[in-house]
Formats: structure tokens, sequence, C-alpha cells
């Protein structure tokens, strides 16, 4: 953060004399001190599954549910300022809304993709608005198959097989990569129970947080190429999966000394696709 | 006052109601045809223009030049043929200008069918447009409302079925381009002889593929006025004269400078 | 005119119309729409060899009846529309370009007479048939007919529609039924047109008086 104070982090309509838009930077930072979220993409469909902060006892455990659906066919979770992606899926189903409005046919899970985008874009563009302090993860069925997107606070999306964002991304992203080599062929339950693997992981870093699980699909086998959360008999097979991968892994890589967990301190191990700010 | 003002319409119903109507617009009641043969196009059209039953000219120009090579015969209102034609071919000019190519019929077509579907036929333009681009030679019309046809050969305004009679008596596929000016013109010739709307001469122009246009004014002139049999002039001092007062309205003043000095 | 029923006689003076007889047919391969070629401007014919069969994309087009001029402004927007489409998004579906008919004519009812049929051939739902008539509704239907003339055709096409008929049997009902349709309305005549829309593209075809008066 060499060039902080310099004045250029003040407008987003003005760029640093390197080149860079701290405001877009800044909104990075707010998504990465935010909860995980993570997308997975399999044979038919998706899944999508977030860290869910408890921040208070009050609460109502299994309700406030954080992610959200754009159409019948779309799924979206998101990391950093929450109201920000509650307004970008607002957004998202106007622009599901007008394409069905026109065309007679669902959204083309790509077209709200490059929409959605442009939306973000523009809000990098003048001095009167604030880029989305979010990054979105989306995703579905339509008829050329499963999509998943994950789009960031410049506006910049691309389609992934596995995406990370939020505190946990790290961890998270390097499980992805090797659940995807080691098993491409993914279907949807083994996917589901993958994903609530990897959310347990990437919050232990922040194990001294409490936290609930929150995951939804879409696929052409199990859910009819609709966005649906998880059948309670399905999500706590997933659950209990994930506990118990996740103390074997503890007691693994206590014999093996620091294997995966959290490098977050990590001068050397810096995972790609991140935003760098120093 | 806030609101809409009729007082325009007050006014005219007034008017009307105290005169023969409404003014009527001349309307060139008119024979136009467009022959297309081997290599290009011909368009023809006569040259009597009309106020109800007065002949307001009678040798008018109903073919009008939108690009050098894309030419446009028109029927109905004939303050509406000018203008649009006019405008559509200004835009044209730009756009060729802007494409760096010449312009095409298609184009000249297209811009003026949504330009009159626009106006839903109050402008009262019924043209046939003819033309050579680098994609060929072409022939189309178009009527007031905006829709358009293709075809070999086309005849429009208040002459055109004695027009058509004639063009579908005598066209016959692979014409040459002496044999599509003959038949042009004799469908005009139709349209002069037996409808009342049209008359005098027959104006021509010739398109052909990678030649310039020729525009062949008063290509026929079947309707050229006699000489008057006697003088109607009257001789000097027909009239006799009573009395002579001559007044000078002006009173002359010159005065010579000399500029070498 | 009192909001229920639409004045079909709306037209505009002088306006251009076709009096028509069109109609769409899905058969085994795709689909196949038909047309006569009769244009008139009240008791005359403008044009005897119209063609009322018009592309609006590759393998999705329409057959108009109405006013000339409002079916072809209509079908010109729609045009625009796909390409755009196409751009985007890819190939469109015969259901997205009826979607688009249907809104121009639902929107601008008022303004406008044109009844149109819609028919596309696409891989993944083959041959379709819609058929958007005056108020701007619209309908699938596995074969539509349309215009003045269609009236006197209802019952023949009823009686010998058949689904999945090979190519050939399709054109025969289309050139027996529109042969028809041409005999007892007058504002219909001239020559047949037909599009056939399979996986192979678009192929035309066209059957002379001669052809089809004495079936």
């Amino acid at each position: 953060m060499t060039s902080i104070g310099t004045g250029y982090d003040l407008s987003n309509s003005v760029f640093s004399p390197d080149g860079r838009n701290f405001q877009v930077e800044y909104a990075v930072k707010a998504v990465e001190n935010g909860a995980t979220s993570i997308g997975i993409k399999f044979d038919d469909g998706i899944v999508l599954a977030v860290e869910k902060l408890v921040t208070s006892k009050l609460l109502v455990p299994g309700k406030n549910m954080k992610i959200q659906t754009i159409d019948r066919h779309i799924g979206c979770a998101y990391s950093g300022l929450l109201p920000d992606g509650r307004h970008l899926v607002n957004r998202g189903r106007e622009e599901a809304a007008s394409f069905k409005k026109m065309y007679a046919e669902p959204i083309p899970i790509p077209a709200l993709a490059d929409r959605l985008g442009q939306y973000v874009q523009a809000h990098t563009l003048y001095n009167s608005v604030r880029p989305f302090g979010i990054s979105a993860i989306f995703g579905g069925v339509d008829e050329n198959g499963p999509h998943l997107y994950l789009l960031e606070p410049s506006g910049t999306y691309w389609g992934y097989k596995g995406a990370a964002t939020g505190k946990g991304r790290q961890s998270a992203k390097a499980e992805l990569e090797k659940l995807i080599s080691k098993r491409p062929n993914l279907n949807a339950r083994e996917s589901v129970l993958e994903a609530a693997r990897i959310i347990y992981l990437a919050h232990e870093d922040n194990r001294e947080k409490e936290f609930e699980l929150e995951m939804s699909w879409c696929s052409i086998s199990e859910t009819n190429g609709l966005h649906k959360s998880i059948p309670k008999d399905l999500f706590d097979e997933a659950v209990a999966f994930a506990k118990k991968e996740n103390d074997e892994e503890n007691s693994d890589s206590d014999d093996s000394g620091d294997d995966s967990d959290g490098s977050d301190s990590g001068e050397k191990k810096d995972a790609e696709g991140d935003l760098q700010l120093e | 006052m806030a609101g809409l003002s009729f007082e325009n319409y007050q006014r005219n119903q007034f008017l009307s109601s105290r005169t023969n109507g409404t003014p009527k617009a001349t309307s060139t009641g008119t024979t136009i045809v467009g022959v297309k043969f081997n290599g290009g196009v011909v368009i023809a059209a006569d040259t009597r223009s009309t106020q109800g039953p007065i002949v307001a000219n009678k040798n008018c120009a109903k073919l009008h030049r939108m690009a050098p090579r894309i030419w446009c015969a028109g029927a109905g209102t004939a303050a509406d043929t000018e203008e649009v034609t006019k405008l559509v071919g200004s835009n044209l000019e730009l756009h060729s200008l802007y494409a760096g190519r010449a312009p095409r019929v298609v184009s000249a077509l297209q811009m003026l069918k949504q330009h009159l579907f626009k106006y839903q036929g109050h402008v009262g333009a019924y043209l046939i447009v003819a033309g050579v681009d680098p994609t060929g030679a072409h022939l189309f019309s178009i009527h007031a409302h905006g829709s358009t046809d293709v075809g070999f050969y086309q005849s429009l305004g208040s002459g055109s079925l004695a027009a058509m009679a004639v063009l579908e008596a005598n066209w016959k596929p692979e014409l040459t381009k002496e044999e599509a000016m003959t038949l042009a013109a004799d469908a005009i010739e139709a349209g002069i002889w037996n409808d009342l709307g049209s008359g005098s001469n027959v104006d021509l122009c010739v398109m052909e593929v990678g030649k310039d246009a020729a525009y062949l004014r008063n290509h026929r002139t079947p309707n050229v006025r006699e000489p008057k049999q006697q003088s109607y002039k009257f001789a000097r001092g027909t009239t006799g004269i009573l009395s002579q007062r001559v007044l000078d309205v002006c009173q002359v003043e010159e005065q010579v400078v000399d500029v070498e000095a | 005119m009192n909001g229920i029923q639409v004045d079909i006689n709306g037209l505009k003076r002088g306006e251009v119309n076709l009096g028509t007889s069109i109609m769409a047919v899905t058969f085994k391969d795709g689909v196949i729409l038909g047309a006569d070629s009769r244009t008139t401007t009240g008791a005359y014919i403008a044009n005897r060899v119209t063609d009322k069969l018009t592309r609006v994309h590759e393998k999705i087009w329409c057959c108009r009846s109405g006013s000339a001029a409002d079916t072809q402004a209509v079908a010109d927007i729609v045009q625009y529309y796909l390409d755009l489409y196409t751009t985007q998004f890819g190939e469109p579906s015969t259901k997205a370009a009826a979607s688009i008919f249907k809104s121009l004519c639902y929107e601008n009812k008022d303004n406008l007479t044109a009844g149109i049929i819609v028919a596309g051939y696409d891989d993944k739902n083959k041959g379709e048939v819609y058929s958007i008539p005056l108020g701007g509704s619209i309908h699938k239907q596995p074969y539509a007919i349309a215009g003045s003339g269609s009236t006197f055709i209802y019952g023949y096409c009823d009686k010998n529609f058949k689904d999945n008929m090979a190519k050939d049997e399709a054109i025969d009902f289309i050139k027996h039924s529109l042969s028809q349709a041409i005999k007892w309305d007058g504002s219909s005549g001239g020559v047949i047109r037909m599009v056939v829309l399979t996986a192979e593209g678009a192929e035309r075809l066209i059957f002379y008086p001669d052809d089809y008066e004495q079936l």
C-alpha cells in the first residue's frame, strides 16, 4: 500500500499514475474479510456453500438465509458487504425477468454473468458511486448445462469448475484444486459433501468464532434444473461427513506438522487469482 | 394558458365553412413505371401535374435523383415525393461518404420505407425506386404507408392500370436496353392517353451497370402544341386615342467625373 | 370497436392489403410455410407475385397477413432483434422469435393490422409453429392457417392434417389447402409459394396456377 495518502484513492473516476483504481482495491479488502463462500460445478449442476458466522446467540438457527435465488434456475452466494450482495441479486432478478419477458425463455447464465459484470463495472467509473464490496459466486443450469461464475468488485467475471472467496478462500481454493484434479467426475451428492467439508476446513483458521453452514444446489438429476436448498437428510449427512473428515485431518496434521492449514501469514504461499495489494 | 391549444383547429373549421373546404395539395395524378433489362433498369414518368381538375404544370419533372445512379419516380402528393426523395437522397450521400462506397438501392429503399411508415401514410409519396450499385441493378416500388414490392416491372399512380396493361401485354424476360426503354415509354403513353390525371410528355432515366445514369428529359413529346391558326394580337391603332398626357415621373441628372486625375 | 372485438377492417384509406391465404405446417423433418401471392389496394391487384414468406433468421420465417406496410415493418424489427440476439447469446429459438413478434404486435395493437404466423426449425425443438392473430395473443400449434382465405379451409385442414407427415405429404397438404383457399377467396390468388425449413436449411418452392388449380 505504498500509494496510500497520495490522494488517488479518494475518487473512483481517477487513475493513480501507475494505473490503479484504489477504490476497487479497497472493495476487494472488504471481500477478503468477509465470511467464506464457495461453489462447485459437477457433471449436471452446481452446489453453493457459505460459512455463516453467528454474530448473536439470539439469531434463529437455520433461518436468515444468505444464499439467494436470482431466477428459478440460478443461485447466488457472496462474501463481503451483505447489503451490496442483496442489491446485486436484486439487479440480477430484474435482468432475468426482463430477458424472460422479451424472449419467453429463462436467461442463459453466461448472459446474466455478462449483464451483472457490466453493472458492477459501471460502479468503478463514476465519482458518485462506490464499487461493490462483494465477490459473488453464482451459477445454475441452463439449456447448455451447468455454469459457475465468480464476479469480483472490478466487474471481472470468470467461469470456474470450483470457486472460493472470502476470508477462508486460500485454503478452500487449495482444497478445490486437489478435489477437482483427483475426482473430476463428481456427482451432485458427492459435491454437496465435499462442499460442506471445504467450508468446515476453511473455517479452521477462524475456529474461535461460531458458525453455521448453509448450502444450496441446482442440478438436472436432483432438482430438475431448479435452484433449491439442500434437503435436511443430505444436509445432516454432509455436516457429519465434514466434521469427521476435518477431525481426521487435524489429527493427521498433528503428525505431519504444518500441512494445509492456514498460511494466511504466508509470504511463501500465495494463491494465484487474488488481487495483490502489497 | 396551460395545456394544449386548439385554436388553429377552430380557425380551420371556420375557414372551411366559409370557403370551398381546406386547400388541396398539388397531386401528381401520375403515370410512372420501371422496367428491368439485361444489365440495368429504366424508369419513366409522364409530366402532367394537377390541382383537382386543373392542369397545374404541363411539363413538370417526376424523376428525382437520389444518388448519381439511383433514381426515383414519384406519384401522389408532389411536395411529399420531392421532399422525401431529397431528404433520403442527402442522407444516402452522407452514408456513402461515411462508408466510402457507392450507395445501394436497398439502402435507399429501407430509409424511404422507414420514413414513410413513421408518418403512417400522411406523407403521400408513392415511389418507384431504381438504380445500379456494386450488387447489380434493382427495381422496387414503395407505397405511402411504407410497404415495398420487388419485381421486373412496376407501375404506380392513377395511370398505373393503363401502364400495367401495356407492361403485362408486352413484357418478356431478357429485354435489351432499347426494348426496355420502348416498353417503359409505351406504358407511360398509355397513361398519357387513357388517364385523365396523366398527360404531356415522357421523361426517362436509364441506369446501366457500370455506367453513368442517362436522364432523358422529354424523351417523347407526343403533345406538342400546334401553332395557332390566327394571331390574336391587336394591331396598333385599334383603339382610338381621345387625349394624351405625358408625365416626367423621374428626373435624371448626369455628371461626368474624370477618373484619370 | 368495443374493446373486445377489434376492427378487422381497420385499414387506413388506400393502404396496401395482404388479403391473403397463409399457413404453416410442422412435419417429420421440420416445418413448411405456405402462402398465396396476391396483394390488393381496394379492388386492384397491386402485386400478383408477392412474397409473403419473410425471413427473420436463417431457419425462422414468418407468413404475413393484414397490412403490407405494418407486417413488413414488424418483420424488419424482429429480424434486427434476432440478429442482435445471435451475436449476444447464439442461435435463437423459434419461441424467442415468436415472443418478440408477440410483444411488438401486442404493445402496438391499436396501430397495427397484422396477423402473423411464425414458423422455424432448431435442432433442439425441431419444427415449431406459432400463430399471432390480431390482438397480439400467441398460440403454439402443430399447424396454423390465417388470412381472409383461411376461413374456407378450416374444415379441410382439420380433416386432413396428420402429425409427422413426410415432406411430400406435407407439401401436398399445403398445396391442396391453399388451392381451395385461393379458389373461394377473391382476395387470394397468384402463385403458391412455400419455404421448407429442416436441419439442412431453407428450401424455396413455387407452384403455378396450372399446377394447383386442377388438383
